[in-house]
């Protein structure tokens, strides 16, 4: 038989970490769906237990070096079964907050002739808020580690995205 | 007062210290008759010619200043005296607001006058302690009267040396211990944040001569605040721009932008929108019926993690009722020349994997026979 080994990635990769996880669970997943599946409701739930086992997936992934998955990973063992999300309708209230508060501040900032650092506390207080709500477990953190969980979140938020749409692509090409 | 004595006795030692080092005969009387002529000047707030005595002291005293941090930088004493000092005008900087200006800095010199009498006069026992107690008002005072003659406005501490030496330490052993860096710092201008004005107004309005004079030990640039609070504030600052800068390249597209509060923006928005992505493929993910098993599932983790692999699985959902068609020979025929090799054991199959999914297919048992046909042959339409 030809050893035809093609370049493996790092096995103990974060991606590969999340995508053999996800699989496994998605698996699981899909094993247990009835074979009505095509009610909305039915796919609703189904579309939260997914997310949910993305989401643990990715935290289970990075274990417990991170805030974030560890505040995830917590948040997911104590979320009841029937919360709704209301992140879209969060999401552009949040943004539109954020532009009238980045308006007041620019007028503010003009005005007055304080310092670049004041200037920054204040930019920081009102969008590093913002970014604590986005990033799990980032309410108690101070501005340079949420940053430092910021930049590891997008990592494994985009490694999930890719192995995701993988996925997707391969389901329905 | 008992507190008090024992700061002056450790301010004699440490007198007697700046002049063992120091070895200017003229220090000593410098000390000893230039704080009469300080404390009429308090009065006045004139003195520019003070303040020239006390460069040359300084300046004199340059190297020996280094040694005196060293010394002083553990002595818990000095912390203790620059709370104790600021105490006397903290009442009144603490209303100054934060942006400081000239006129500003004569206030506060003013405010620390009426402090420093306060406490010159009650520290009437010790000639030396009282002049070394004096020193560190007075001394801010002659430090803003070189402020206010000249229209220099950002400030640096280290202007007179012995006197400010010691009350600088109170400031800068804490400052010290937490990073030696303002002079590597860049100069951001004047520093003032909100819960920091009163110290950084005393502070940063004492100024100028830094860059007159060539000091070994570490302080801040000219311009700067040197208040062992805003150099804190000064380093994790600059982490944070640093950790901006590695999300700038992170996140696609913020190479443009400069600012903080727009790239914090862009941060969000690619945070917001990974985040949704994530939803919507989840969902696409629940509307899709899977078909797979375990095995299928491995094979999968392979493919996923191959980031060049092009193949596309054709496992047929025969069963589907939802009926995703996702398969077509057109596919399949195309991916099949992607193969490199098969397995002799198994027919071509109509799905193209990379060789080495073939064999874990092949390791797993995946034998054709009644696995596979819920496979590929009867998925393709």
């Amino acid at each position: 038989m030809n050893k035809y080994n093609p370049p493996r990635m790092n096995p103990s990769s974060l991606r590969s970490r999340f995508a053999t996880r996800f699989l496994r669970t998605l698996s699981k997943i899909n094993a247990q769906k009835p074979t009505s599946s095509s009610s909305p409701t039915e796919i609703f739930r189904r579309y939260r237990r997914i997310k949910a086992a993305a989401d643990k997936s990715m935290a289970y992934s990075v274990r417990s070096r991170r805030t974030w998955s560890r505040a995830m990973l917590w948040k997911l063992r104590t979320r009841p079964c029937g919360r709704r999300s209301v992140k879209t309708s969060t999401i552009i209230k949040s943004r539109e907050a954020r532009k009238t508060r980045h308006e007041k501040q620019n007028k503010n900032t003009t005005t007055t002739t304080t310092t670049t650092t004041g200037e920054d506390g204040v930019v920081f207080g009102v969008e590093a808020d913002e970014l604590r709500e986005l990033v799990p477990g980032g309410e108690a953190m101070d501005l340079y580690n949420l940053l430092d969980e910021t930049a590891h979140y997008i990592k494994c938020l985009t490694t999930q995205v890719q192995v995701m749409k993988k996925i997707a692509d391969f389901y329905s090409p | 007062m008992a507190s008090e004595n024992d700061d002056m006795g450790l301010e004699m030692s440490s007198i007697t210290m700046l002049n063992k080092y120091s070895n200017i005969s003229e220090s000593d009387p410098f000390f000893s008759s230039g704080w009469d002529p300080i404390v009429s000047q308090s009065e006045s707030l004139g003195g520019s010619s003070m303040a020239s005595h006390y460069h040359l002291v300084m300046e004199n005293q340059g190297i020996s200043g280094t040694s005196h941090v060293s010394q002083y930088q553990s002595n818990p004493s000095f912390v203790e005296l620059v709370p104790k000092l600021t105490g006397f005008d903290g009442g009144n900087l603490s209303q100054i607001p934060g942006p400081f200006s000239l006129p500003q800095c004569n206030q506060i010199a003013n405010s620390n006058e009426r402090g420093s009498k306060n406490s010159l006069r009650s520290l009437d026992e010790h000639r030396i302690s009282e002049t070394l107690v004096g020193t560190s008002p007075n001394g801010k005072i002659r430090k803003r009267s070189p402020e206010s003659d000249s229209p220099l406005r950002s400030c640096k501490n280290g202007d007179e040396e012995p006197g400010m030496d010691l009350s600088s330490e109170g400031c800068d052993g804490p400052r010290e211990q937490a990073g030696k860096k303002p002079k590597t710092e860049q100069n951001s201008g004047a520093n003032s944040r909100g819960k920091q004005a009163a110290k950084q107004d005393k502070d940063s309005s004492q100024s100028g001569e830094a860059p007159k004079e060539n000091y070994i030990h570490v302080r801040a640039r000219r311009g700067q605040a040197t208040n062992s609070h805003s150099l804190a504030e000064r380093l994790r600052r600059e982490k944070i721009s640093e950790r901006m800068r590695l999300l700038q390249e992170l996140v696609p597209g913020c190479n443009k932008i400069t600012g903080k509060a727009v790239m914090l923006d862009e941060i969000i928005n690619y945070v917001q929108s990974l985040q949704q992505q994530v939803e919507f493929l989840s969902m696409k993910l629940a509307t899709v019926n899977p078909e797979l098993n375990l095995d299928l599932d491995r094979i999968l983790s392979k493919d996923i993690l191959h980031p060049q692999s092009a193949a596309v699985l054709g496992f047929g959902p025969g069963t589907n009722p939802s009926g995703s068609h996702t398969f077509s020979p057109s596919t399949f025929t195309g991916t099949i020349s992607g193969f490199p090799n098969t397995n002799p054991g198994f027919p071509p199959l109509p799905q193209t994997v990379l060789e080495n999914e073939v064999q874990n297919l092949f390791q797993m048992g995946f034998y054709p026979g009644s696995t596979m046909d819920g496979f590929g042959l009867d998925g393709i339409h």
